[in-house]
């Protein structure tokens, strides 16, 4: 299938891409986590489709399930699901990502018995006998999509799937590139909004659109930028925010996020078992909080992105009562500090317009720290 | 990051133990007279803590008995390090018996050590969980594991070895905040996690992965866990267990025999005393004192107006106010969610029998089973919902935590089925057990009566609808 993916409808949750895969009878399976094997997915037809807000503000009907102490950008995609925004969707697969993200599932679940719901559980650890678990769940997830959708997945569609995820996985890595040179020609919130408008294309027609933005961009000439940034912290879709961030005079030259780099760090060997390879690759690949034993391997992957893209300054952004994160950001500030990084935390609800004044206020200060800004 | 400002004496369990040790000069049998001296001579922040535990006559001596237990082991966890011993922090969501079996090593509860220091120290260990805020750990944390890091990193002390966290896929805030201790003080962190699979494939890896962790722990303490050992603790603790079982028998009599401070002692005796002859011999007496009362037809009130279950956790910031209270009010407190414990039939005949049953028993631990659940809701609801039914409680007392975004995130669904299914109506409350900052004490009192006199005693004294009868023609 080929569709329209112009990034600028990143901004819709049912953009014409998937009208258009629907329309043609293509089934679409939702999932919210970095952690869940697209490949799978893709191996089996279906359209993996990751779940977003878009800064959706409202949460009404979600917060009569949750409540105001969970995330709420887990209560936005709660409250999208609720009021029928999402019931385009044929399935759902849930992560323990974190506990608000396990929360806003089972209520998910409840509430609209979605007709395929399945649980991957993602062990915290990378060792042999969690990998072994996981692996275990990846067959019992490809079992389930099969049985359900009537699909074989087999291990030569599945080595297919994972080609093309190298492929579009070493494209974004080029993207990047782009923006870390000395005069960057893509911008943070550019790149953002690729990722996330490229979570709800199947990986084959996305790479085409990907490349072609590369290349339109990789003989530009760009501009020194006011100070270098790098954004860490929790997922957001939330490109107003990198808008923001970017119209104050900083560029977004690098991130860690799990809607940006974070999300095609892996790259497959594609010679051995297909369900092993994934099993590694991902559990060992997530650089996500949720791992508690791996703190000074995020450290360092943001410690090399850094440097590598010569920041000036890394800005650590999560929504309230976002515990995982918010540790981990002292631990960010004391340690990158150490190497002359200046840090700003910076804890918001999502998508709160309330909050952009502050925020605001509080980037202004940090660039003037930092010596960079409009 | 700057140099943190490290004052003298700070370090919470050592200002506890200096202040509990006061109260070993107490006769075994205290007056009331002497209670009332006692309770001028302390600090105002922790009178209640003097009169909650001492102030009903009928469990005073038990009490007292009690607290001398308590400064026993919080002593022998003080010279422990002296003795060539590892110290090794542990969840009170962690069985204690695992860490006792080893010669060299000596578990504390982090919640414990909070728990004290709210209720023994003046200014009730408020300072430590400000000293952790000014650090920038984000508020949304767990106050009693956070409290307790506080102190760790502010002032000089007992400071653990290790840490083992069994938080890892039940709990985030905690998982977190062990994670970040560990880093902090460059001490190891061992995990145990808790795979969300309650099929027996999920039994099965938690299994391996206890085995993989007393293997951990074998080489920390550099010794081999003794099978001799291991058997007598895991006796001793089937045995706190079994008297664990006559609790929640004795719980079901109406009025309730079982005192309400009861309930905190149990709680401290599982997070810290399990496996050891002293919490034995505690629970020895509460169940005689709980049956001779029974037997009795003792109770503190003129009548049992309400019998409640604590949905989450009790109120622990203020004994007095919470579990005295109650009590006098005729309200029973039946348990809280780490009041549910589902003990196994015992296999001591190997060193991997009982092993496997420790890992039954860790699976299955109050909060560990429920947050770390296939599906956390239907988990809750279902030991909530059995707690309900066995106890025949009249209502639920839910007082939430901004650590526990399970709960707050399912509390919806608790409420809504519970009612269905049992028709016990839920109160809802917003509280931090170990923070008085939240919610006062006082507008917990003030919600939970008007509830009571307002619902609860209402749907007691309804008449019983009788069941409509339909005829099929």
């Amino acid at each position: 299938m080929s569709a329209s993916t112009g990034i600028q409808e990143q901004a819709a949750i049912m953009t014409d891409y998937v009208a258009g895969w629907k329309d043609n009878g293509g089934k679409v399976l939702a999932y919210a986590c970095v952690a869940t094997p697209v490949e799978i997915l893709e191996a089996a037809g279906l359209l993996p489709y990751r779940l977003k807000a878009l800064g959706n503000p409202d949460t009404y009907l979600a917060d009569g399930e949750l409540s105001l102490l969970n995330c709420s950008f887990c209560r936005s995609c709660l409250q999208l699901g609720m009021d029928g925004t999402y019931d385009f969707l044929d399935g759902l697969i849930e992560t323990n990502g974190c506990d608000h993200m396990r929360v806003m599932f089972e209520n998910w679940q409840r509430v609209k018995e979605p007709d395929f719901f399945h649980y991957l559980k993602v062990p915290h650890f990378f060792r042999d006998d969690s990998l072994e678990y996981f692996e275990g769940e990846l067959e019992l997830l490809r079992d389930a999509i099969s049985e359900h959708f009537s699909v074989e997945v087999s291990d030569e569609d599945l080595l297919g799937a994972m080609k093309t995820q190298n492929e579009v996985r070493s494209k974004y890595r080029e993207l990047c590139s782009l923006r870390e040179r000395e005069k960057p020609v893509v911008t943070g919130s550019e790149v953002l909004a690729l990722v996330v408008n490229g979570s709800s294309v199947r990986a084959g027609d996305y790479l085409e659109e990907l490349s072609r933005f590369v290349e339109e961009r990789k003989d530009a000439t760009g501009e020194t930028p006011g100070a270098r940034l790098m954004l860490c912290g929790a997922a957001t879709d939330e490109v107003v925010w990198f808008g923001e961030i970017e119209r104050m005079g900083g560029l977004i030259v690098a991130d860690a996020q799990c809607f940006g780099a974070r999300a095609f760090c892996q790259e497959y060997d594609l010679d051995g078992n297909p369900i092993h390879t994934l099993a590694v690759s991902y559990l060992s690949n997530l650089y996500c909080p949720r791992m508690y034993t791996e703190y000074t391997k995020r450290r360092d992957f943001i410690l090399d992105t850094a440097k590598r893209a010569n920041v000036e300054g890394v800005i650590v952004l999560y929504n309230k009562f976002c515990d995982l994160h918010g540790v981990d950001a002292v631990l960010l500030r004391r340690d990158l500090a150490e190497e002359g990084i200046p840090v700003l935390i910076l804890e918001k609800e999502y998508s709160a317009k309330a909050d952009i004044g502050r925020v605001r206020t509080r980037i202004q200060a940090f660039m003037e720290k930092i010596g960079g800004g409009a | 990051m700057a140099p943190m400002a490290i004052r003298e004496g700070e370090n919470a369990f050592e200002r506890t133990l200096g202040v509990l040790d006061m109260i070993y000069e107490f006769p075994d049998l205290l007056t009331d007279d002497e209670l009332e001296g006692v309770a001028k001579y302390v600090n105002p922040d922790i009178r209640n803590t003097a009169l909650g535990l001492f102030e009903l006559p009928s469990a005073r001596n038990t009490e007292v008995l009690f607290v001398k237990k308590v400064i026993d082991i919080l002593r022998e966890a003080q010279r422990a390090q002296a003795e060539g011993k590892k110290v090794v922090f542990i969840p009170f969501t962690f069985p204690p018996e695992i860490i006792f079996a080893f010669e060299n090593l000596f578990p504390v509860c982090t919640e414990v050590i909070a728990g004290l220091a709210v209720n023994v120290l003046g200014g009730q260990g408020e300072r430590f969980w400000d000293f952790a805020m000014g650090m920038g750990l984000p508020d949304s944390l767990c106050t009693a594991n956070t409290m307790t890091v506080g102190s760790f990193l502010m002032g000089p002390g007992l400071k653990p070895d290790a840490i083992v966290s069994n938080s890892p896929g039940s709990c985030n805030p905690n998982a977190k905040i062990h994670a970040f201790a560990a880093d902090y003080l460059g001490i190891p962190q061992f995990i145990l996690e808790k795979p969300t699979d309650d099929s027996e494939r999920g039994r099965e890896l938690y299994f391996t992965y206890l085995s993989r962790l007393i293997g951990d722990l074998e080489e920390f303490a550099g010794e081999e866990l003794s099978e001799q050992r291991l058997r007598e603790v895991v006796l001793k603790s089937s045995k706190a267990a079994d008297l664990y079982s006559e609790f929640w028998e004795l719980r079901k009599a109406k009025p309730c025999p079982v005192p309400n401070i009861f309930n905190a002692n149990i709680l401290f005796l599982r997070s810290q005393m399990w496996g050891r002859e002293e919490a034995i011999e505690l629970l020895e007496d509460m169940v005689a004192l709980s049956r001779e009362r029974l037997k009795n037809g003792e109770y503190t009130a003129p009548e049992e107006v309400a019998r409640v279950y604590i949905s989450y956790i009790f109120a622990l910031f203020d004994l007095h106010g919470f579990f005295t209270w109650m009590e006098k009010k005729g309200i029973s407190i039946l348990g809280d969610i780490l009041a549910i414990h589902f003990f196994p039939p015992v296999d001591t005949s190997s060193k991997e029998s009982m092993i496997r049953w420790l890992s039954k028993v860790a699976f299955d631990y109050p909060m560990t089973r429920q947050m770390g659940a296939s599906e956390i809701s239907l988990q809750w609801l279902e030991d909530i919902g059995y707690a309900v039914k066995d106890l025949d409680a009249d209502c639920c007392v839910y007082i939430g935590h901004h650590a526990c975004k399970h709960t707050a995130g399912s509390l919806t669904f608790l409420r809504r089925e519970l009612m269905k299914q049992t028709k016990v109506p839920t109160l809802t409350l917003v509280g931090d057990s170990f923070d008085k900052r939240h919610t006062p004490m006082s507008m917990i009192q003030e919600e939970i009566d008007l509830f009571v006199n307002k619902v609860v005693s209402k749907k007691r004294k309804a008449p019983r609808r009788r069941k409509k009868t339909t005829s099929r023609a």
